[in-house]
């Protein structure tokens, strides 16, 4: 076989991405709006979030049922009626649950916008909630819910959220078929103003859009809504930090795998550690040259994708590190991340990991927030975390002042193997002896 | 500003050693994109060997001659790039999206790997292991992992290529040497059998003159096979039952086969909105029926292909599948039938003029959708090119779903009516 000469290339400069020009404004009624003229795709993104109430976050049904039968009808349309009508716009409409909201997800031919905009003003001023339409709604999400809780990495999801968040409405496990089938539509006509007013959202439109147009558009579209009044109190104790205790065994017989879960508390979007803490989670599992994948993946093939990864809320940021593994290296597994965890946070990063964390976490970003989605999502969840839109080109310029000491402190704040704890969800009969020669183990039940 | 709505710039070049070049700029993309996909998938692996194209996909991360073990990862992250590969029935991409000033890295590193890997016996056992727990993870202890997208194929079709489970065997894998490794190495990862492809921020002399410079190198070898290895029709209908403890709800899945996606394009377009017309969106017709008036199912989809989003990345032979999961409140057979009734309104009266009008616009804003991520462009583009011989499908298929009509969508109804079909049956028993 030939051998080049040929010396490697570089990697190139650093850059942060060049932020996109957006437009904040404040509409009437309340609702604060975010507009950016985004890359030639004749596409718009839509984002309409609504901050949940404690008491609605507590009690998941309604709300679940809520964004299936939000679109089953309103007074000028039947479901099938408003299905047909929004897909003749080369669009989609959804409503999602996102920890402490929801969401309405939209994406639409550019096109079309203005009649898309009127269709979703449309059903969040006149959505009907049929009777029939809500119990099948309630029916479907019923069994939905049975298939998700079959699937081993929602049940660890589960158990890491009630683990770490014990006492507050963060806990709260997704609802049960039986809570489900109780929703009744005049429970959805009540919640649906309490919850659904301008006041309290921010809209997201991004795309190809003449920005002074689609705020026009946006104004005549959700007119009779805007002019809506709400009133929550959508005010949330902090999470806090996890209280440290014994590592929790989710029992799942006959699990050929254990997933295996360490969660923590993280800085939040605001908090002037988050470049820092965010560097430091890459270094350890936050991207593929990561210590936790080097070590489980490529080291000792215990694992196909362990990772870590931040979640942020806005009473709470959390971080998890994640490993599937076969049951027989379950044990090991976990004294290898306890291992990285505290090499990590005692003997800190070298000038290399510093500097692969703070590219790759500048690249990151600009993949992240080079879509119309992915910069869509970014605005909704910057929004919603009531984190300044200066964060698109913030976030780039802290990475890359970000030091090695302040790496290494953000490492010990939130990374040492003290401040995590452990959730696995596994076979107890393969798994449970192993771990409790490492640790004290407390079998659960799902 | 330059338009996407336009057509994209398509700039081609073949190297002396058989690799094809292609090169989409679009200057209004801040990223580029780079992708080499080679003409072989897991239809290619010997028998004995399955999952051997997917466990190969693994090895190309672990070193070239002037590269490490995943060192071509670092480079990549630290470049600000983002990278991935996939293995599918017919090909196998390999990808990044990196700054624009990273592209001469990418191509140095797509070529180190084309022209010399290096596979040692220590990463192909480390590689076997990683591969074993992926299957871990994504089929053995996740419920429905292997359904229908391996298990449909098997029951669906006869000859191996076809029909055995692409993800592998344990066994198979566990058997797999360095030397196999070496042959499929050099009998399948040649230039002629490959197609680079850089989108966005980019110009397209640079990218030639980096590509002879980088690529150049790599000799020249013949191309092998890449089938198709198409197989007759069934000759009597499969409805094969699988009892499942780990599952808590039934579910079925129908192959019905296709015409063939390449050599018959223009009615292969019109089994594609056939799909979209029976489980495209909320208004269409199996949903709208079983999910929405008969109450019966929790979620109904149509696919065409056999893996499940390859549907014009796919040869001979394809399927459209018809996936259910349902509570068990209706039995799979009138659950069929409900089906059959439908293709059958189909097949008497086509669809309607707003149900076509419809899938015009959501194809089209789906088409748009896939190619807003430069990373995902690049495969795309690259994959078109190695399946049809042409990237310039991706341009044309909006029109293409535009001119199918009523009576072509009846017609391929018809067909469906009028095969024996595969009936893969998935039943919850007691653990």
């Amino acid at each position: 076989m030939a051998t080049t000469t040929l010396t490697r290339p570089g990697i190139g400069r650093l850059r942060p991405p060049k932020p996109p020009a957006l437009l904040e404004a404040e509409l009437p009624g309340g609702l604060r709006s975010v507009f950016v003229r985004h890359r030639p795709l004749p596409l718009v993104e839509l984002r309409l979030a609504f901050p949940l109430a404690p008491a609605q976050i507590v009690k998941p049904a309604a709300t679940n049922i809520l964004c299936r039968s939000l679109f089953a009808g309103t007074e000028a349309h039947d479901r099938l009626a408003l299905a047909e009508a929004i897909e003749s716009l080369g669009g989609n409409l959804d409503a999602h649950l996102n920890d402490d909201r929801l969401v309405v997800v939209g994406s639409v031919l550019s096109e079309h916008l203005p009649t898309f905009l009127g269709l979703l003003a449309e059903v969040l001023t006149t959505a009907v909630y049929p009777e029939g339409e809500v119990r099948a709604d309630r029916d479907r999400a019923a069994d939905e819910i049975v298939l998700a809780l079959s699937q081993p990495e929602v049940v660890a999801q589960q158990a890491l959220r009630r683990r770490m968040f014990a006492g507050h409405p963060y806990a709260t496990p997704l609802p049960s078929p039986g809570s489900l089938k109780r929703v009744n539509a005049a429970e959805l006509r009540a919640l649906h103003p309490a919850l659904l007013y301008p006041a309290a959202a921010h809209l997201v439109l991004v795309g190809d859009l003449q920005v002074p147009r689609a705020l026009g558009a946006a104004e005549d579209a959700f007119g009779g809504w805007l002019g809506q009044r709400g009133g929550q109190d959508s005010e949330l104790a902090p999470a806090g930090a996890p209280r440290p205790g014994p590592l929790e065994l989710v029992a799942r017989p006959g699990s050929v795998q254990s997933n295996v879960r360490f969660g923590g508390e993280a800085a939040s979007l605001a908090d002037p550690n988050w470049p820092a803490m965010s560097l430091a989670g890459s270094v350890l599992g936050g991207m593929f040259t990561s210590r936790v994948t080097a070590n489980l993946r490529e080291r000792n093939g215990y694992s196909y994708s362990p990772r870590s990864s931040v979640r942020h809320r806005r009473a709470g940021s959390s971080v998890v590190l994640a490993a599937d593994v076969a049951s027989a290296v379950t044990s090991a597994t976990v004294i290898e991340i306890l291992y990285e965890l505290g090499r990590l946070a005692t003997t800190g990063i070298t000038d290399d990991e510093l500097e692969l964390a703070r590219r790759h976490a500048v690249g990151r970003f600009s993949f992240e927030t080079a879509t119309l989605p992915g910069l869509a999502t970014t605005l909704a969840s910057l929004a919603a975390n009531g984190v300044s839109l200066g964060y698109l080109s913030g976030y780039p310029k802290a990475v890359i002042s970000t030091t090695k000491d302040q790496v290494n402190e953000a490492a010990g704040r939130y990374l040492s193997p003290r401040r995590l704890v452990t959730v696995i969800v596994g076979d107890p009969e393969a798994v449970g002896g192993p771990l409790s020669v490492i640790d004290e183990v407390v079998v659960r039940n799902t | 500003m330059p338009s996407r709505r336009q057509r994209h710039r398509f700039e081609r070049a073949v190297l002396p050693n058989g690799l094809k070049v292609l090169v989409v700029p679009d200057p209004a993309d801040a990223l580029v994109g780079v992708a080499v996909v080679y003409n072989v998938g897991w239809r290619s692996e010997p028998e004995g060997r399955t999952g051997f194209a997917h466990l190969f996909e693994h090895m190309m991360f672990q070193g070239s001659a002037h590269v490490g073990k995943v060192e071509h990862i670092r480079l990549v992250e630290s470049a600000g790039g983002v990278m991935n590969g996939h293995t599918r029935a017919d090909l196998t991409a390999y990808y990044e999206g990196l700054p624009p000033s990273a592209l001469e890295l990418a191509l140095f590193l797509e070529a180190d790997r084309m022209g010399q890997l290096a596979i040692t016996e220590e990463n192909l056992r480390n590689q076997v292991d990683v591969v074993k727990e992926e299957i871990l993870v994504n089929v053995v202890n996740r419920p429905y992992g292997d359904f229908p997208w391996i298990t449909l194929p098997e029951l669906a079709f006869d000859r191996y290529p076809n029909a055995h489970n692409g993800y592998g065997d344990f066994s198979h894998l566990e058997r797999a040497t360095v030397a196999e490794s070496e042959d499929f190495y050099s009998t399948y990862y040649v230039p002629a059998n490959a197609v680079l492809t850089v989108v966005g921020a980019c110009r397209p002399d640079d990218v030639f003159s980096l590509a002879e410079r980088y690529f150049g190198p790599v000799p020249r070898r013949p191309a092998p096979n890449h089938g198709p290895w198409p197989e007759p029709r069934l000759s009597a209908e499969r409805h094969r039952v699988v009892k499942d403890s780990r599952i808590p709800q039934p579910a079925f899945a129908i192959g019905y086969r296709t015409v063939d996606p390449i050599g018959d394009l223009g009615h292969y377009v019109v089994y594609h909105v056939l799909a979209e017309v029976l489980a495209g969106g909320e208004s269409s017709r199996l949903t709208a029926r079983l999910v929405h008036r008969d109450h019966s199912v929790t979620e109904v989809a149509c696919l065409l292909g056999t893996f499940g989003n390859d549907d014009f990345l796919v040869r001979d032979p394809s399927l459209l599948q018809v996936i259910v999961f349902h509570p068990g409140s209706a039995t799979t057979e009138a659950l069929l039938q409900a089906i059959d009734e439908e293709i059958g309104r189909l097949a008497s009266d086509g669809p309607t003029k707003a149900e076509l009008g419809r899938i015009v616009a959501s194809s089209s804003a789906d088409v748009w959708r896939s190619l807003d991520s430069t990373l995902n462009r690049a495969h795309m583009v690259a994959s078109v090119e190695t399946i049809h011989g042409d990237a310039g499908l991706i341009d044309e298929l909006a029109a293409r779903i535009s001119a199918v009509g009523a009576a072509d969508v009846a017609a391929a109804a018809t067909d469906l009516l009028g095969q024996y079909r595969a009936v893969l049956e998935l039943q919850p028993v007691p653990g």
